[in-house]
């Protein structure tokens, strides 16, 4: 299986990437590379860089990259803008997904939408074509209609926010989707249909990372590898049977790797 | 200035009337105002002279209201061009005042101006002729909607008054327009008296063209269990002044405010209020918007009196402002004056940049920055514009102030 994967070309490669943020350093080395099929968890104490991670290869302005450097579809795009990167289809699915008063959800979604559409050469839909295909899309989340009235997440409850991430996700079809904590704050259910908007969305050519804490959400989607990070840097990486023992060890022997190194 | 040699030598209008007379009495001794001042101390030097270098003007220009009517069933009129109005119908009335009661009322305002505080109010009635001055009187029920259009001319500084006497029980949504046309001064006053038991739907949308000018003037004065609410809009000029004295003269009055002003380029636009309870129960609810672009400045001073008498006042001010730009600049001053034992007042000011998380989140989605700024600001921009009644949607507010230059 893993084989057939790499006979394509890698859709990210994260190469030594070190980077800041005010002169403070959060990523210490990191390399990854993920090819189109592949699913990747990224697991590791609070403030160990795992967000920052995300952050940096959407293109969060606050951090900058001091070595190393990432490439998306073989070119590097360090210097590229975060909706440069979004058009050409690089995902990231927020922890904390941000509240915009006053700016409604179905506008945003629809803008969000022909943004990706136009880079892929596709027309623009107007807002009746949208309408018919976010309805399509709502479904695959569970979501009902009224959301779409409503402004960018404000007064969403933690997991109806989350599934908002994945209507995104489904809209915008990217290449690569980065979830960062994308099953914080959910309950079973949630995470259920979570879990299960996600699978829909990930086809051969899509390539996954998710960033979590928990077995729960790998118990729904199971990861080819799995890396641990401490400290700016992937440690470890090994099957899913890696999340298994963390669950069991917790993540205490990360510091003494850290301490070792 | 040559304006202010004609109010100091009396040559500023021929055969006044007894009001202009009493106004340029009172302004020839001090022409000007004092810029130290609170209420002038910010105000831009020379753009408060190039208003002033306008040549005074009783005449307009020919004016075709730019907007389509929203319906059929609102009331258009314009100052300066409506000579006989007179709507009589089985629920209402819309009548002009008689001289008389004009008079009467504008000198009782006189009575009371400062001369630095009310220096806009006393240079509009020294230049307002008789056909500038519009005033009505409205009573009754289901009043439709009433636009009153007030402009400027080129090349030269004109002056409006409006003066409106709303009568016991009677609803009213009233949208004022002030257009500034390029290169022009406009002197605008308003006075409204709301009765008893009256309501008042106020929208104030004033926007220039290049290089105009603006002091526009608002006094209410409020009778108890009235309601008064205001949602404004002043954008596009060079230089432009907004002052708002509401008086709660009894107490047991509502009033509600929602202002904006949008600075770009060099341009200075201020709002000042001055809200007086002067008896007990009074409420007001105020939000001030200001947002500054480029090297503009824009200014808020806001002042909410409540007197002895003034007990279980229930009052408060929030000044929120946006600045876009390292070059521009933002005062904002909301003060409370309480010497009520009994009252529930609160103010605030804050001055922000766009939000950059909103911002980086919206371009996570590959919208562009101009796109998500546009986004920001339009939500930004919508809790004022939705205050504001009568044609907002018709009007596209929204899309000519994010898309203006």
């Amino acid at each position: 299986m893993q084989s057939k994967m790499k006979e394509s070309d890698p859709i990210l490669e994260v190469e030594n990437l070190f980077a800041s943020t005010d002169n403070l350093p959060i990523l210490n080395g990191v390399s990854l590379t993920v090819y189109p099929g592949e699913i990747h968890a990224i697991m590791g104490r609070n403030g160990c860089g795992k967000s920052t991670l995300s952050k940096i290869i959407a293109g969060h302005p606050s951090y900058s990259i001091t070595n190393g450097g990432i490439k998306y579809a073989g070119e590097n795009i360090n210097s590229l803008e975060p909706e440069e990167r979004a058009q050409s289809g690089i995902f990231l699915g927020f922890q904390y997904p941000i509240e915009i008063p006053g700016v409604s959800n179905l506008e945003f979604l629809r803008v969000s939408t022909n943004a990706r559409r136009k880079f892929l050469n596709k027309g623009e839909l107007d807002t009746f074509d949208f309408e018919e295909l976010v309805k399509e899309k709502l479904k695959l989340v569970k979501m009902d209609q009224a959301f779409l009235s409503r402004s960018v997440n404000e007064g969403f409850s933690g997991g109806e926010k989350k599934r908002n991430e994945i209507l995104q996700m489904a809209l915008l079809e990217p290449k690569i989707a980065i979830l960062d904590e994308t099953d914080s704050g959910l309950d079973i259910d949630a995470l259920r249909i979570v879990a299960s908007g996600i699978k829909k969305i990930s086809n051969a050519q899509t390539g996954i990372i998710l960033i979590t804490h928990y077995q729960r959400l790998l118990d729904e989607i199971e990861p080819n590898y799995v890396h641990v990070m401490a400290n700016g840097q992937i440690i470890k990486t090994g099957g899913s049977d890696l999340a298994l023992e963390l669950e069991k060890k917790g993540y205490e022997w990360t510091d003494n790797f850290v301490k070792e190194t | 200035m040559e304006i202010i040699e004609q109010i100091k030598t009396n040559k500023l209008v021929e055969n006044q009337t007894e009001i202009q007379k009493i106004c340029l009495h009172k302004l020839q001794s001090n022409p000007l105002p004092d810029p130290k001042s609170e209420h002038w101390r910010l105000s831009n030097k020379s753009k408060f002279s190039n208003f002033l270098e306008y040549p005074f003007n009783e005449k307009d220009t020919k004016f075709d209201i730019p907007f389509t009517k929203n319906a059929q069933s609102t009331i258009r009129l314009t100052i300066g061009k409506n000579s006989q109005i007179k709507f009589i119908e089985e629920d209402y009335s819309i009548k002009q005042l008689s001289q008389d009661e004009l008079d009467k009322y504008i000198k009782e305002q006189i009575y009371c101006f400062d001369q630095n505080e009310n220096w806009s109010n006393l240079l509009n009635l020294s230049l307002s002729c008789t056909k500038n001055i519009l005033g009505l009187k409205i009573n009754g029920s289901k009043i439709p909607p009433i636009e009153i259009f007030s402009h400027s001319s080129s090349n030269s500084l004109n002056a409006k008054t409006l003066v409106i006497f709303l009568e016991k029980n009677c609803d009213v949504e009233l949208l004022q327009v002030n257009l500034g046309i390029e290169n022009s001064s406009l002197s605008q006053s308003t006075y409204f008296y709301l009765e008893e038991n009256s309501s008042l739907n106020h929208g104030v949308v004033s926007y220039g063209a290049n290089r105009s000018n603006l002091l526009n003037s608002l006094n209410v004065i409020q009778q108890k269990n009235s309601e008064y609410n205001l949602g404004s809009l002043h954008f596009n000029f060079n230089y432009a002044r907004f002052e708002i004295s509401i008086k709660q003269s009894s107490g047991n009055a509502k009033t509600n405010i929602k202002g904006m002003q949008i600075t770009k380029k060099d341009e200075q636009i201020s709002t000042y209020t001055k809200i007086d309870f002067n008896g007990p129960n009074g409420f007001l609810d105020q939000i001030n918007k200001s947002l500054a672009d480029d090297k503009s400045h824009a200014i808020f001073e806001g002042s909410i009196i409540v007197p002895k008498i003034a007990q279980k006042t229930d009052a408060s001010q929030l000044s929120r402002n946006l600045l876009l730009s390292n070059l521009a600049q933002i005062d904002t001053k909301p003060q409370l004056e309480i010497i009520a034992d009994d009252v529930k007042c609160k103010h605030g000011a804050t001055i922000s940049q766009l939000n950059e998380e909103e911002l980086f989140y919206m371009r996570s989605r590959g919208i562009t920055l101009p796109e998500a700024s546009k986004l920001q600001l339009s939500s930004y921009f919508q809790e004022i514009i939705s205050f504001i009644p009568v044609s907002k949607d018709r009007w596209d507010l929204l899309d000519k102030l994010l898309n203006d230059n």
